[in-house]
């Protein structure tokens, strides 16, 4: 184990000592038992890391994986799930190998999570001042009255209006713009270095959407905390991620810099997803296949190919390589589209 | 400001939930097959002497006269007199009735200790050694009959180990009950300042405390377990849970929203172990209220058992709507 570490810690001064990621996600691998002998593999050996400040957007259907790897880094797959196999590397610590106690402690005050859904999230009982002042008084082991003065300042941050009567709200009481602000600021007042944001705003109108986004990119960037930004909807993360990965069927088939995802995207997968959002239907039918009633989970060759438009013999039979298209940019599929 | 105004509510429909309560028992208690007058006379009384019995008991008028006398009788404060005791059933239910509150009052209060706390602890940890203690325990308490458990307990405490009082009574032959104030022995012995009485008003309560309580602890067990184990696989537990709030709060945070199913089991527990309790309490001579109802039923007495099914109807509507105070306090939701 000793040399192992002074390999992996030598391999990180050798890389880049300045790119040092802040959070870095290794072939983590996910399973559900499935009643049958083999446990279902819900995520396939994700990698993904991210650098200090930076946001990552990570683009995905629903059943691809998204919330089971918010959850997952955070040491808490979605039950029945089991983390079979990976490492979360965060400040210099292999997390998942963490006692629960020392997990906790990271939870919520290094690594934190803005959920969707806030009104079902946040605990019906208690008062939404209550709930933002205990994130503080948990973690940061500050008094009742100072982590009240914490939770009132992260209100007036998240923009809630009247946050002195707000303080005294109960969830049911708020509008869901105002819930998801609720949980925004809990999850920024202990300033972690990591935020996942999990699909937070797919409950909200488009309007309150944008302004929450914002806000929450801002807050971010004040609070220096770095983002993963899940969601499945791929023109959102054209605002402001940095880069961007696409998750399909529990593995990374993407990722690229912003401008090279929305410019030269390499997947038929992000192709069709992105022309999902296209005037023309010429450009949308080209790239995407009806799909078929029953989804295959194909055990070799590519998790897509059912689906993909320009898929050939090989693409059922051989898992494609996650083959660099251009510096940063690396795509899972054998014939990665060329843009002239 | 709202809970007084719904308390205002709750309590106009008072007086016509007891007068239907009253009219309902009333049919049925006299719809029950004997005749007072016989079983006063007994069996060498003639038939004259029966009816002139049945004129003066007023047996002889109407159903609906009958009713309105009692009725009229009952707004002075008079419930009838039983025939058995010869004494104003009121004065008999102002005795009996505490006897019975203080047992069920204290059973149940062992009942939520125990049920309470295993249901916590099971549904904390649903594949632990206290979850299978609890359902093993859920399930047996609900199939053991009362008055076998409480011989089982005497027989193991009084007649082998010697530890409790004999299962006669309230308090000792030779100590001298306190002076009654509120009925409840153990706290008129305390405001009566009298320690010998305390501790033997404590001792006989202890058999049959355990019986009830170890009995009732069951149904709370199991809607705390089950309602527990809801609470803490629902999104604000889990949210809590990624948020790392410490477990022993996140369980004392479920435990508060799981408190209005908990309290409803015990209020229905409560109304119902006033007359419940009854076997218990013959068991161990306990001179309830129960007990008294039951000899009134059995020798067409009826005055004792309109008497029991007032005081236990007012005591139920006061225990709910109590319990309809503690929503209102439990969840602002509601008083919203």
């Amino acid at each position: 184990m000793g040399a192992a570490e002074v390999i992996s810690k030598t391999e990180n001064v050798s890389g880049d000592a300045g790119k040092a990621p802040l959070i870095d996600i290794r072939n983590l691998r996910i399973t559900f038992p499935s009643g049958g002998a083999e446990p279902k593999t819900v995520l396939k050996g994700i990698n993904l890391s991210v650098q200090p400040g930076e946001i990552v957007g990570l683009v995905g259907e629903s059943g691809a994986g998204k919330t089971t790897l918010a959850r997952s880094i955070l040491g808490v797959p979605p039950a029945p799930g089991r983390i079979a196999a990976g490492e979360v590397h965060f400040e210099g610590r292999q997390i998942l190998s963490l006692s629960e106690a020392e997990l906790r402690r990271l939870r919520g005050r290094r690594l934190s999570v803005v959920v969707p859904n806030p009104r079902a999230e946040l605990n019906p009982l208690r008062k939404v001042g209550d709930q933002i002042a205990s994130m503080a008084k948990i973690h940061l082991n500050v008094s009742r009255k100072e982590a009240r003065r914490m939770a009132l300042q992260m209100l007036r941050d998240v923009q809630i209006p009247d946050p002195e009567r707000r303080m005294d709200a109960y969830p049911h009481e708020l509008s869901g713009g105002m819930a998801q602000r609720v949980v925004i600021a809990m999850a920024l007042i202990c300033n972690p270095a990591f935020v996942i944001s999990d699909d937070a705003t797919s409950g909200l109108d488009v309007t309150v959407q944008a302004q929450i986004l914002a806000l929450l990119a801002k807050l971010a960037a004040e609070h220096g905390s770095a983002m993963l930004f899940i969601t499945r909807d791929v023109g959102i993360t054209a605002h402001f991620c940095d880069r961007i990965a696409v998750l399909f069927s529990g593995e990374i088939v993407e990722i690229a810099p912003r401008e090279a995802l929305f410019l030269e995207p390499a997947h038929p997968y992000t192709l069709m997803l992105l022309a999902a959002f296209s005037h023309s239907p010429k450009l949308r039918d080209s790239w995407s296949v009806p799909e078929t009633a029953r989804r295959r989970e194909l055990a070799a060759g590519c998790q897509y190919a059912d689906r993909c438009p320009i898929a050939q013999a090989v693409c059922r039979t051989h898992r494609p390589p996650f083959a660099e298209v251009s510096p940063g940019h690396f795509a899972r599929c054998h014939f990665p589209v060329r843009h002239a | 400001m709202r809970i007084l105004a719904y308390l205002a509510k709750r309590l106009v429909f008072v007086i016509p939930q007891l007068l239907g309560i009253v009219l309902v028992s009333f049919l049925l208690v006299k719809s029950i097959p004997g005749d007072p007058a016989v079983l006063m006379l007994g069996p060498t009384a003639t038939p004259s002497a029966i009816a002139a019995l049945r004129e003066q008991l007023g047996l002889d008028q109407p159903l609906y006269m009958q009713f309105l006398i009692y009725v009229r009788n009952l707004l002075h404060g008079d419930l009838g007199t039983s025939w058995q005791t010869t004494r104003p059933v009121l004065e008999d239910l102002l005795q009996r009735f505490p006897a019975t509150l203080e047992l069920v009052t204290f059973s149940l209060l062992l009942a939520i200790l125990v049920g309470v706390t295993l249901g916590v602890y099971a549904a904390r940890n649903p594949r632990g050694w206290v979850a299978r203690v609890s359902d093993l325990y859920g399930l047996s308490a609900g199939a053991l009959p009362d008055f076998w458990f409480a011989l089982v307990l005497i027989f193991v405490f009084y007649t082998v180990l010697g530890w409790a009082p004999a299962p006669l009574g309230r308090i000792d032959m030779i100590v001298i009950p306190p002076i009654p104030v509120t009925g409840i022995l153990t706290i008129d012995a305390l405001l009566a300042g009298d320690p010998e009485a305390f501790w033997s008003a404590c001792s006989h309560l202890a058999l049959p405390v355990l019986t009830l309580g170890l009995l009732n602890a069951g149904p709370i067990l199991k809607i705390t377990q089950s309602t527990m184990e809801t609470m803490l696989e629902s999104d604000f537990s889990r949210y809590e849970v990624l948020c790392g709030v410490p477990q022993n709060l996140v369980v004392r945070h479920a435990l508060r929203n799981a408190l209005p199913s908990i309290v409803t089991i015990i209020s229905v527990l409560y109304g119902f172990l006033i007359g419940g309790a009854v076997l218990v309490e013959i068991v161990f001579s306990w001179g309830g209220a129960g007990q008294y109802a039951v000899q009134g039923v059995l020798n067409s007495d009826i005055y004792p058992v309109l008497g029991f099914v007032l005081f236990s109807a007012i005591f139920s509507l006061i225990v709910y709507i109590a319990v309809d105070l503690v929503y209102f306090l439990l969840d602002p939701r509601i008083s919203n």
